[in-house]
């Protein structure tokens, strides 16, 4: 209620006084409602931040959960190429599988036919063996018998004839055991041990030329490393060296032989040299071929398949073998033996 | 069979037969010899179909072919070792088969000793004559079982 300043007109009436004090409690209530009202609307923006916030928020988490379902379908793409490809994989490694099996079977069967064919060439060689060498002996000792027993009766001509059918004889015996043994030998199982070289050239050399007694050959026998090597194979091929040697040295006054090994020779190679009657180079191809003879029947005898043996044994082993030479100076023959060597 | 026989020649290749008897005569160490051209007249012989009350012959050596027709050399061997009446006897195969699987057979049914014939004339001849001299001379045969002159053959 104010007191101070009254209107002359005090004869307000009473009901005015209520009206402002109506009015006033309005304008109050009014007034505080506003600041309610206030604040609700400070309290509804905070409410709007929140709310924006958490859109925000969830927003967020909405692209975070579609980069993760990005990234989940890719990686369900490449586990399915991953399978893919090992299903590819698989298919190619049946099919080689199939392929080796089949191969397998090829080898198989080509192993049993040469096994075969093998069979039969024993079976033939037996047969040869026995039935060749029947009618040979006979032909050479029927020859024999007569030159013995009928010696009177024969004059030089018919002596000379039977001589021939003898010589001829033996030479076809020497002929088809060479052949057996060329064929024997390239079916022959190989046994690789380490050869003392040295030794093996001395043996063969002294076992040879005790059968001849009547001839002085100087041997000369140099350093030469062990090798690898078939035995019996290895010292077929130092007889047949030697024994040409010794055979091409027959003529000379001073015949020697010597037997070796050079290292820087074609990667190592051992050699027999002789000073013999020697070959004519130019036909150095023919050298070791199945009965192939450089020189005259009457010169030097022989079927010429003792240097196709060596051949085919040295190239058994995977060596090289060759010659060089000079008529009327002599001939080295080398060869070698990879594997083994100066171990 | 009458009379001592020194050799049983089982042969049938009549070249070889007949090369090999010229070595033996013009030696003169075996007086008798018999030759057979097969197996059958091989065993035949041994263990005798001749006349009742005469021994088997008891040679001082057999010198045995293995290809023979009819029954071949090694079974006649295995029948002569395997038998007790004969198995004593020395027994020389003589053929001209080198290979392994005849000379494992051979030693396997107990031959005494295998000789490859060789080819030339020359070799053939010294080797049937060191034979006969080593067989014959050199050697000492076995005890007879049945001396000359007969004794009872108990049959088996």
């Amino acid at each position: 209620m104010s007191e101070g300043r009254k209107h002359p007109d005090s004869a307000a009436p009473a009901g005015l006084s209520e009206h402002l004090k109506v009015l006033e409690d309005t304008h109050r209530a009014t007034l505080n409602m506003l600041e309610d009202f206030d604040q609700e609307r400070a309290k509804l923006r905070q409410v709007q931040v929140a709310t924006m916030n958490i859109l925000d928020d969830a927003e967020s988490e909405r692209r975070r959960y579609r980069q993760i379902q990005t990234a989940t379908l890719n990686l369900l793409e490449d586990f399915h190429e991953e399978q893919n490809r090992g299903a590819q994989a698989q298919a190619a490694l049946m099919n080689i599988l199939e392929d080796i099996e089949s191969e397998r079977a090829g080898a198989e069967q080509a192993k049993t036919q040469l096994e075969a064919a093998n069979r039969e060439l024993e079976a033939f060689s037996y047969s040869v063996s026995h039935d060749l060498r029947a009618p040979l002996r006979a032909l050479s000792g029927f020859s024999e018998a007569l030159l013995e027993d009928y010696l009177p009766a024969l004059d030089a001509e018919g002596r000379k004839y039977l001589q021939f059918i003898a010589h001829n004889a033996n030479k076809m015996g020497q002929l088809v055991d060479d052949l057996l043994t060329f064929s024997r030998l390239g079916r022959q199982e190989m046994l690789k041990r380490p050869i003392d070289m040295e030794d093996a050239a001395r043996r063969v050399f002294s076992d040879l030329v005790a059968q001849l007694p009547e001839l002085k050959i100087a041997f000369a026998l140099r350093p030469a490393p062990p090798a690898s090597g078939d035995s019996s194979m290895i010292q077929q091929v130092l007889t047949n060296l030697f024994s040409n040697a010794i055979k091409f040295t027959r003529r000379r006054q001073d015949p020697a032989i010597e037997f070796g090994h050079l290292p820087e020779t074609g990667g190592g190679a051992y050699y027999v040299r002789d000073n013999g009657a020697g070959f004519d180079m130019q036909y150095v191809d023919k050298l070791f071929g199945v009965f192939q003879r450089l020189h005259e029947e009457s010169e030097f005898e022989g079927t010429g398949v003792g240097l196709a043996l060596v051949h085919r044994i040295i190239t058994r082993h995977g060596g090289r073998v060759w010659a060089e030479a000079k008529v009327n100076e002599g001939a080295t023959f080398y060869f070698t033996l990879p594997g083994g060597e100066m171990s | 069979m009458s009379g001592e026989v020194n050799i049983v020649l089982v042969e049938d290749n009549p070249s070889d037969a007949e090369l090999i008897m010229r070595v033996f005569r013009k030696h003169k160490v075996a007086n008798n010899i018999v030759v057979l051209k097969d197996g059958v007249e091989a065993l035949d012989f041994l263990f005798g179909k001749g006349a009742q009350g005469s021994p088997p012959p008891s040679p001082s050596l057999i010198v045995l072919d293995l290809k023979l027709p009819k029954v071949n050399g090694l079974e006649v061997l295995r029948r002569i070792k395997s038998d007790a009446r004969t198995r004593d006897i020395p027994i020389v195969v003589l053929t001209s088969s080198r290979e392994e699987r005849d000379v494992k057979d051979a030693y396997a049914a107990g031959v005494n000793s295998y000789v490859t014939k060789p080819i030339k004339f020359a070799d053939f001849a010294k080797v049937v004559a060191d034979l006969e001299m080593y067989w014959l001379l050199l050697n000492t045969p076995p005890v007879r079982q049945y001396p000359p002159g007969g004794v009872g053959i108990r049959e088996e």
